[in-house]
């Protein structure tokens, strides 16, 4: 069971964070975005292309980087680009949809071909799951969680980086902004927020965060074309487990669900069922939407 | 259907691509035109209950696969079959059709189930829903693998159906050199899509058919006028997964085999992106955009080919969703309506 909390807690700091993302992006820009996942495997991707030795083919091109090959240098370099996707997204597709006042449900769809778009691109480039050239360490414990020096570190950044997101929302100008716009867009706007940049920076900093996602996903695992959506619905349960559109909840609610699915395998009724553990998430979720639909720290709203 | 500009200029195009199959493969078009139609039809049957959802309703369904997927399996567990890892033969069984019967209201049930709780959840939550839902299935499915199979899914079931197989299918296979068994299962498809449409024209030309379109353009209103739009998108959804569940069980059938990878999110995708070519709301639209979407598809090879030299299977199916992602996203930005579409008669924005 305690072995379980450590996967657990790992897991659940790869969800949270994600969460956080869509659950930022969802509460500016009403968007759900399907193609969350493709963002966070950016992530893993790049930074798998970058720290790699320079003669190796980890992907379809030849690894180039001026650069060169640091592992830290790399995971900056990648969080930056997958920043620049979402700017690029939000400022090619995402705006011009807005102002052409398309609906939302026409754009979940889209963000759905954009997944299938995005992920298959990368199946084109990178097919085999493969791991971060970075040397095997032997676990440790900590507390009492066993887990190896550098998933414990990937699990304290993501927790310092979820109490900046706290701060910077709280805050800092830009953060209040953020959710002023979330809570109305146009008494934002009334009050002198220019909710287009506003919007522009939250498909940045939300992709930024889902790529620091993906590297902390690769770094535990490995890095797979489609790593991203396979933790998508787990990412969307944490997401509408804490209230969709909040961003503390998301947190929370990433976090449980991650150790829920992880110590669902000790469960009784779950032994030799192991492969079956993120129904057990999914089902939670469900059951949130159909009894609790604005999750445990959202505020009521009408979702019917 | 009426002959408008629309609809003449979406035969042309259907049958241009058919065309098109011949010019682009310089040997077996045959075949290859004759396995496209398979498809075709059963993910146009497909393609048709989602409509009745999405279409006809408004309800925004993901787990499309899901309901597919239960019609199959129930349909192919209640016939002789052998099953998992050993291959365990169950020589006993219903006769046929009244296991598909029983696949096809397992499949509406289903949707009863899941439709219960989550119908009146908001357009983009019941996405999540059934989305949901179906890899829970998924995932079940895959788990339970005394009874189902698991990965290594239900073998030697096709006889149960292909002895019922009409001699002039027989003859016309051998002359064509064609699979009679595959082209058993694509007759049966088409003349399902043309029972079903008969029977959906009835019943969306009736006054259940205009309340549900009601139910999609104003649902306070339909309430006001003392209908219950509950049951009604329920009726909806329970009917449009019963479709699903047929298209599931030809397509198991299809294959001659069931696997749990076939009920996969890419299928359920796979059935919008026709959906939405087709036409959402149009009967007959997803018929033509099933045959165009399948003859993009099986032309994908030669894509990929131009694209690299010597493609292998990764980079074929990679190119092929890619396409389809591509061919989603640019439908839904420039022509929601598809084909045959109504644009007003969409529903687009959360309601």
């Amino acid at each position: 069971m305690i072995e379980q909390l450590g996967n657990g807690l790992l897991l659940g700091i790869i969800i949270a964070v994600a969460s956080v993302a869509l659950s930022l992006l969802y509460g500016v820009t009403r968007i759900v975005n399907f193609a969350h996942g493709e963002i966070i495997a950016l992530g893993a991707i790049a930074t798998l292309f970058l720290s790699s030795p320079v003669d190796s083919r980890v992907i379809f091109l030849d690894r180039f980087s001026p650069l060169g090959n640091n592992f830290y240098i790399s995971v900056v370099i990648s969080v930056i680009l997958c920043g620049l996707l979402g700017g690029i997204l939000e400022f090619f597709l995402f705006r011009p949809l807005r102002k052409a006042e398309v609906g939302n449900i026409a754009v979940l769809v889209v963000t759905i071909g954009l997944s299938l778009f995005l992920r298959h691109i990368y199946l084109l480039f990178n097919a085999k799951p493969q791991n971060f050239p970075l040397e095997l360490q032997r676990r440790e414990t900590y507390l009492f969680f066993d887990m190896t020096p550098r998933n414990f570190r990937v699990l304290i950044l993501g927790i310092f980086v979820m109490v900046l997101i706290g701060l910077f929302l709280n805050y800092t100008r830009i953060g209040k902004a953020m959710r002023a716009v979330r809570d109305s867009n146009d008494l934002a706007s009334v009050s002198g927020i220019n909710s287009d940049n506003i919007i522009l920076f939250t498909w940045i900093s939300s992709s930024m965060l889902a790529g620091l996602a993906g590297v902390f996903q690769a770094t535990i695992n490995d890095v797979r074309y489609n790593m991203g959506f396979l933790i998508l619905l787990l990412i969307f349960a944490g997401t509408v487990l804490g209230g969709i559109g909040t961003s503390f909840g998301a947190m929370v609610g990433g976090f449980i669900i991650g150790i829920v699915v992880n110590v669902s395998v000790g469960l009784p009724f779950m032994e030799g069922h192991t492969e079956a553990k993120n129904a057990v998430a999914l089902a939670i979720m469900i059951l949130i939407l159909l009894f609790r639909p604005q999750g445990i720290f959202g505020e009521k709203e009408r979702v019917s | 259907m009426k002959f408008t500009f629309k609809s003449s200029f979406t035969i042309l195009l259907t049958i241009s691509s058919i065309f098109l199959v011949f010019l682009l493969n310089e040997e077996g078009e045959i075949p290859i035109l004759f396995n496209l139609l398979t498809f075709a039809g059963i993910y146009g049957l497909a393609a048709i209950g989602l409509n009745v959802h999405f279409g006809l309703t408004g309800l925004l369904n993901f787990g499309h696969a899901a309901f597919m997927g239960l019609g199959a399996y129930v349909t192919v567990l209640l016939i002789p079959h052998a099953a998992g890892r050993e291959g365990v033969v169950v020589t006993t069984g219903l006769p046929f059709f009244l296991a598909l019967l029983i696949g096809i209201i397992s499949a509406a049930l289903f949707g009863l189930l899941l439709g219960l709780p989550a119908i009146r959840l908001r357009g983009d939550y019941l996405a999540i829903v059934t989305i949901a839902a179906a890899e829970i299935f998924r995932l079940l499915v895959r788990d339970l693998e005394s009874v189902t199979g698991g990965v290594y899914g239900i073998i030697n079931f096709s006889n149960s159906l292909q002895q019922y197989r009409s001699g002039f299918i027989d003859n016309f296979a051998s002359s064509n050199e064609l699979n009679p068994s595959q082209i058993w299962i694509a007759f049966l498809s088409w003349t399902s899509i043309i029972l079903v449409l008969l029977l959906l024209r009835r019943l969306t030309n009736s006054p259940w058919g205009r309340a549900l379109r009601a139910v999609r353009e104003d649902e306070d209103a339909v309430r006001a006028l003392g209908k219950n739009a509950v049951w009604l998108k329920l009726q909806s959804f329970m009917l449009g997964a019963g479709i699903a569940g047929l298209s599931g069980v030809l397509l198991a059938f299809n294959y001659g085999t069931i696997q749990v990878s076939t009920f996969v999110p890419i299928l359920t995708f796979y059935v919008w992106a026709i959906m939405i070519l087709g036409g959402v709301g149009s009967l007959t639209g997803p018929i033509f955009g099933s045959i165009i979407f399948w003859v993009i598809i099986s032309e994908t090879t030669g894509i990929a080919q131009l694209i690299f030299e010597n493609a292998n299977g990764q980079q074929i199916a990679g190119v092929r969703f890619v396409l389809v992602g591509l061919l989603i996203m640019l439908l839904m930005i420039f022509r929601p309506s598809g084909l045959m579409g109504k644009k007003e008669e969409l529903l687009l924005d959360v309601k």
